[in-house]
């Protein structure tokens, strides 16, 4: 217990509160705060060392001098006035700011000023305290900004993180999961139990059961069920989290959407499946037009002998025709497992693409309506236009016959996309730096996922039994492939279906061909645009192609004679010129150009007719690629 | 008689050609492998091979570039069903490698006879 000082005279008492005086003095002195006392005019009347240290002023010098005249005008009237006067009224006011002094800088302070009172409570002065937090300050924007990383951290990796209590009550759920989920920010899932997230029934438990062996556990691929229902297939990894008597606290999961990798996965399986089969029937091609050319060698012998009688003769020249069926269906079996190398020239894709649109308008579904939408439509691949022809023509048919019972909208576009974009939509290494993507858009009726994965197979159909060959999107599949192009498709069963096909854009400027030795060729075709496809191939090819689309062009052409072709193409056609008048024609006009015949596979016998005049040099079945036709003219013309 | 050497694995059809070049008069003789055609090939008698291009024992290249090298003169036709490599580049290669003439199956008879009579008869020429 303190002694109380015995004080018996006045100079005692004197000496004693000179000691006291010295003392207080020296706590307020030695205090880390700057301490001052404030009047009611707004001026020091008494400030210690620390708050002189920090403003580089001498002590004495401080006493009388405003609060306006040390901190400047400005600050003085925003925000030290306000709370003086509020101190003054008899509150205890306390703040945190950042301000300048000349020996500390800027720095972080806290600020107290506490009402002094006299006897009769009146206030008369402040004290004022400010302290120097700024380490405090610091650790704390430290806490923050690591809290922050953190956070940015766990919500912008592309992973769900969920954290459950052990009863599978969602306590915290990142903003990827909820994104993966497809939640909408309404639904606050923490309450919510995982085991509404799981596709199948018990398995949470199972999972759990897995956790007490270990407390990290991968369980690989898990098909979750999304905020609307839908699944989606995850990889799920957990951590379970204990106590000291080793009861589980929490357990931590990882949630990665694998959508994407199991439709790679597909898609790969499915190319692995149709090179399979494209192999196969292959061979079976090849064995088939060996037995294909013994049944038309002996009919063609038959028909030799039959010449005579003819009920007999029609016989035989109905064998051949049904050796034309079967050629048709090897050549495009061929051309599914990618066994014909294909003629490629430069060509720009949408030309063929307008011909194609040009050629199916007119026979158009009532309903339907066709819209397109091209860009860059100067960009080239290398390819036979017979053949995109083909490819078009098919996605188009398809999409019609999609669409002819409740009618509906086909969209074509042409785009060009970056080999970027290309490499992830085709998730494969690319050969060029841009690529061309041609969309066939449908509203039609859909495929269900199941029959999706298997179109492109050949004589798998979609469509009713009967209709068609079941060959078209096989074929297709195998001229994009040869072209390093890529056929994508997806889906929707009563939506629509969507096929996107990307092909390399050539990049060199074509090379001039040598025009010296250019042969002519007169192409006699009453059907602009499927001719047209044929005149854009040869065109490519280094040929100069004159058109005749009637009677009156084909004189005019063989009455100029420096215009005289080299060869003709006659791609038959009744409404322009009978056959049989063909040859009258060439009678007449004593043409002695070699013709190329160019006819419907099942032709007729009027054709037959023409085919023996010795004027058809070659014969060609629709659908005519540019190989078939370029080695038909290097006979024709030799 | 031109002689005609028939190469081709498959029975049906060799069987086939034999008797379509019989009817013209020809002198056919017949190997079914491109092994069989070279070890039994008799150059005084043969003017003309037809051959297939992908068969076992021997392919159809094989021949040609072996019966060429032992009669210069001979005239080689090359019929081929397309398969594992394509019947496109595998006849390409095949007149490359120097077919007077190519044709893929099924062909018409008659044009492969136009074909013989057209080689024959420039043969004559030479």
């Amino acid at each position: 217990m303190k002694k109380k000082p015995v004080i018996s005279n006045d100079s005692e008492y004197l000496r004693y509160l000179e000691k006291e005086k010295q003392i207080s003095d020296q706590i307020f002195d030695f205090s880390r705060s700057m301490i001052t006392i404030i009047n009611r005019e707004y001026s020091y009347e008494k400030a210690n060392a620390t708050f002189c240290r920090a403003h580089r002023i001498r002590t004495q010098s401080v006493v009388g001098r405003t609060l306006s005249d040390i901190w400047g005008d400005d600050a003085f009237k925003t925000y030290i006035k306000k709370n003086i006067d509020l101190c003054f009224a008899g509150n205890t006011i306390r703040y945190e700011a950042a301000f300048d002094t000349p020996d500390l800088g800027t720095k972080y302070f806290e600020v107290i000023f506490r009402p002094l009172t006299t006897g009769n409570g009146e206030v008369t002065h402040l004290l004022a305290e400010t302290t120097d937090i700024n380490d405090l300050m610091q650790s704390k924007q430290a806490v923050i900004e690591k809290e922050e990383e953190f956070r940015t951290f766990e919500t912008n990796l592309p992973i769900g993180f969920l954290r459950v209590d052990p009863a599978g009550n969602i306590i915290h759920a990142n903003r990827s999961f909820h994104r993966i989920m497809d939640c909408n920010g309404d639904i606050p899932l923490p309450g919510i139990n995982i085991r509404n997230f799981y596709a199948s029934p018990g398995m949470f438990e199972m999972q759990m059961e897995e956790l007490e062996e270990s407390n990290t556990r991968s369980f690989g691929r898990v098909t979750l069920k999304n905020c609307n229902g839908t699944e989606i297939p995850c990889r799920l990894s957990a951590y379970i989290a204990r106590d000291e008597t080793g009861k589980p606290s929490y357990i931590d999961f990882a949630v990665e959407d694998s959508s994407r990798e199991l439709m790679l996965e597909n898609r790969l399986l499915q190319a692995q499946n149709l090179e399979t089969i494209g192999a196969l029937a292959g061979g079976i091609a090849h064995d088939f037009n060996n037995i294909l050319a013994t049944i038309s060698g002996y009919a063609e012998m038959l028909q030799d002998d039959l010449q005579d009688d003819p009920g007999h003769y029609e016989m035989a020249s109905r064998i051949m025709s049904a050796v034309s069926r079967g050629l048709s269906l090897t050549k495009q079996i061929l051309t599914f497992s990618r066994q014909v190398e294909q003629e490629k020239v430069p060509v720009r894709v949408a030309e063929v693409l307008k011909e194609t649109i040009g050629f199916i308008t007119p026979v158009l579904p009532a309903g339907v309506t066709l819209k397109s939408n091209m860009s860059k439509t100067e960009v080239r691949v290398l390819a036979d236009p017979t053949q995109l022809f083909r490819v078009f023509l098919n996605l188009m048919t398809n999409a019609f016959q999609a669409m002819e019972e409740e009618g509906g909208r086909l969209v074509v576009t042409q785009n060009v996309v970056d080999s970027r974009t290309a490499r992830h939509e085709l998730n494969k290494d690319t050969v060029a730096d841009e690529y061309v993507l041609i969309s066939f858009k449908d509203t039609g009726k859909g495929m269900e996922p199941s029959l999706l994965k298997r179109i492109f197979e050949p004589f798998f159909s979609a469509r009713d039994f009967g209709k068609g060959t079941g060959l078209g999107l096989s074929v297709v599949h195998g001229i994009i492939s040869e072209m390093d192009g890529e056929i994508l498709v997806s889906s929707e069963k009563g939506k629509g279906s969507v096929f996107n096909i990307y092909m390399p854009v050539l990049k060199d400027k074509p090379e001039p061909v040598v025009s010296e030795k250019r042969k002519k060729i007169l192409f006699f075709s009453g059907n602009k645009h499927e001719s047209q496809i044929l005149i854009i191939a040869l065109e490519n090819s280094g040929f100069d192609l004159i058109r005749a689309s009637d009677r009156d062009n084909l004189y005019s052409v063989f009455n100029n004679t420096a215009n005289t072709p080299d060869l003709i193409i006659y791609m038959a056609d009744t409404e322009l010129i009978r056959q049989e008048e063909l040859a009258g024609l060439y009678l007449e006009l004593k043409i002695g150009t070699p013709c190329i015949l160019i006819t419907d596979p099942d032709h007729s016998a009027i054709e037959e007719n023409l085919l023996n005049s010795g004027i058809i040099k070659q014969h060609l079945l629709k659908p005519v690629s540019l190989r078939e036709l370029r080695d038909a003219i290097q006979s024709a013309i030799k | 008689m031109p002689g005609i050497l028939i190469v081709e694995d498959d029975l049906e059809l060799r069987e086939m050609l034999r008797i379509s070049m019989a009817r013209k008069k020809y002198t056919v003789l017949e190997a079914e492998n491109g092994r069989e055609a070279i070890l039994h090939f008799k150059p005084s008698v043969t003017d003309i091979v037809i051959t297939d291009l992908i068969m076992p024992d021997e392919d159809g290249l094989k021949v040609i570039m072996k019966l060429r090298e032992l009669k210069p003169s001979i005239k080689i036709i090359a019929i081929s069903g397309g398969g594992k490599v394509g019947p496109g580049n595998y006849l390409n290669l095949a007149k490359a490698l120097g077919a007077n003439a190519v044709f893929s199956k099924p062909f018409s008879i008659s044009d492969l006879m136009i074909k013989i009579d057209e080689l024959l008869q420039a043969e004559q020429h030479d």
